[in-house]
């Protein structure tokens, strides 16, 4: 079993950003990218996984995942630096588990400690990926590493929720409509979750209606998988009481 | 070095060519007229990094591979002889002009059928049958409606088993035969007056990105091979 010792460490890192909490229910907050720079990684987002950059789209900053490094087959973007100053000599066992982890690239909204109830949504638009067009919304984000996303795959044109435990990444549940969408258009994905109550809607379409097996309780914020070229934009939270 | 006419008329033999050469090898058969040349800004490098990322999964040096006979009946069904020189894959496909497969082929495609619906069979992916295998069923799987539902195989096998480029070109073409829009530009027909044109695309505003992610050289090179695009 291959413990997510990485993910771990970075979501418990201290991170000078402005955080909301549970307890501003109702609150919505949309994440703008505006004050970020094109070309450089985010500082909204910590890019755990992937190579995270921010890029200019129609003159608008959006957060973009590049799979192209990926398929190269280098490690995430700065993080094998990050290893050896968290881990000294034990950084290869930290590579070896980005080089794992890479396949599923992903980026944690820092401003939200911890989100158990209420909405996300993220707009979106498929750029490229030879094996993958997949953006999804990441929750339930544990310390450990554990964490549910609700994504699209425009190679397999559905909408899928997956559990990641343990470093392992297990499917739950397909929505059962297709919806072939082209590349370079955006479209919205949204999540609601009240208690094990999981919704979840592609451009306004029902896709999910899910009882969990558990509340959700974590960080939010997006994912992605192996080649996928994806712009996000729009990342918008609204944490509610149950 | 920039490769030219000469290079081309090798690749010719790999099945992906460029138009103007096959038309010239069918001029060929009635007036042995003599090859056509391409546009000069139609060139490459080795150096590209398309190129050398091609010439990275197509390098069999190392004989990595673990099953020869499969390789063997694959390369002699697309008409292949090893060693590939990069690029293998120049991504123009022109419907209609495909190169006929080799002998052997029938075999090939009732052994791949079979693979395939065998679940958990080895696929010949680029450490089962070589770089060269792998793209011998690349061409093999064009010739069958069955094989051609098994891109999927090489998807889920990834990057380092399957050839970024010959996947990118086998999803344009099913997409195209599917009525939808192709997605890296390499699918092409030709329409009542002759003359070569791109099939519909869907986002070209982005077609470098998904090309450099495929290991396809440049949309506007790709154009230009295709004799669609001239500057």
């Amino acid at each position: 079993m291959r413990t997510p010792v990485f993910l771990a460490a970075a979501i418990g890192l201290s991170v000078a950003f402005p955080r909301t909490s549970a307890s501003q229910a109702g609150k919505t907050t949309h994440v703008s990218l505006a004050s970020e720079t094109a070309g450089r990684e985010p500082k909204t987002f910590a890019p755990l996984v992937g190579s995270w950059v921010i890029s200019k789209e129609a003159g608008k900053n959006v957060l973009f995942i590049d799979g192209r490094v990926w398929k190269r087959g280098q490690p995430a973007g700065g993080l094998a630096d990050k290893a050896r100053e968290l881990y000294g000599a034990r950084n290869e066992e930290f590579i070896e588990s980005i080089k794992a982890f890479a396949y599923f690239p992903i980026a944690v909204y820092k401003g939200l400690d911890n989100f158990e109830n209420g909405e996300i949504s993220v707009r979106f638009q498929m750029i490229g990926g030879t094996l993958d067009r997949a953006a999804g919304i990441l929750f339930d984000v544990k310390p450990n590493g554990d964490y549910l996303t609700v994504r699209y795959n425009g190679t397999e044109d559905n909408t899928v929720l997956w559990t990641f435990n343990n470093g392992v990444r297990k499917f739950v549940n397909r929505a059962p409509t297709l919806v072939p969408l082209e590349l370079g258009t955006w479209h919205m994905l949204k999540i609601s979750v009240h208690g094990t109550q999981l919704k979840s809607w592609l451009d306004d379409q029902p896709m999910h209606d899910y009882t969990l097996p558990h509340a959700v309780s974590g960080k939010i914020g997006v994912w992605s998988k192996t080649d996928s070229m994806i712009e996000f934009a729009d990342f918008t939270v609204t944490p509610m009481s149950k | 070095m920039i490769m030219r006419t000469s290079s081309l008329t090798r690749l010719a033999a790999l099945f992906i060519a460029a138009p103007t050469l096959a038309a010239a090898q069918a001029n060929k058969t009635t007036k042995r007229a003599a090859p056509t040349k391409l546009a000069a800004e139609c060139t490459w490098k080795p150096t590209d990094a398309w190129v050398k990322r091609q010439a990275e999964f197509f390098d069999e040096s190392k004989h990595d591979w673990t099953n020869d006979s499969l390789r063997t009946l694959l390369l002699t069904a697309a008409g292949l002889t090893p060693p590939l020189k990069a690029p293998v894959n120049l991504g123009v496909w022109i419907e209609g002009r495909e190169k006929p497969l080799g002998p052997g082929a029938d075999s090939a495609i009732a052994l791949l059928k079979q693979l395939s619906r065998q679940r958990g069979s080895p696929w010949p992916t680029r450490s089962v049958a070589g770089g060269a295998g792998a793209h011998a069923l690349f061409l093999i799987a064009q010739h069958d409606s069955v094989l051609l539902g098994t891109i999927h195989r090489f998807m889920e096998a990834g990057p380092v088993e399957s050839p970024a480029v010959d996947v990118a070109v086998w999803e344009d073409r099913l997409r195209v035969l599917a009525g939808r829009k192709q997605i890296y530009g390499t699918q092409f027909r030709v329409d009542d007056r002759g003359k070569v044109v791109l099939a519909p695309m869907e986002d070209s505003a982005h077609a470098d990105l998904r090309r450099e992610g495929a290991a396809l050289p440049p949309f506007k090179l790709g154009l230009c091979l295709a004799g669609v695009w001239k500057s």
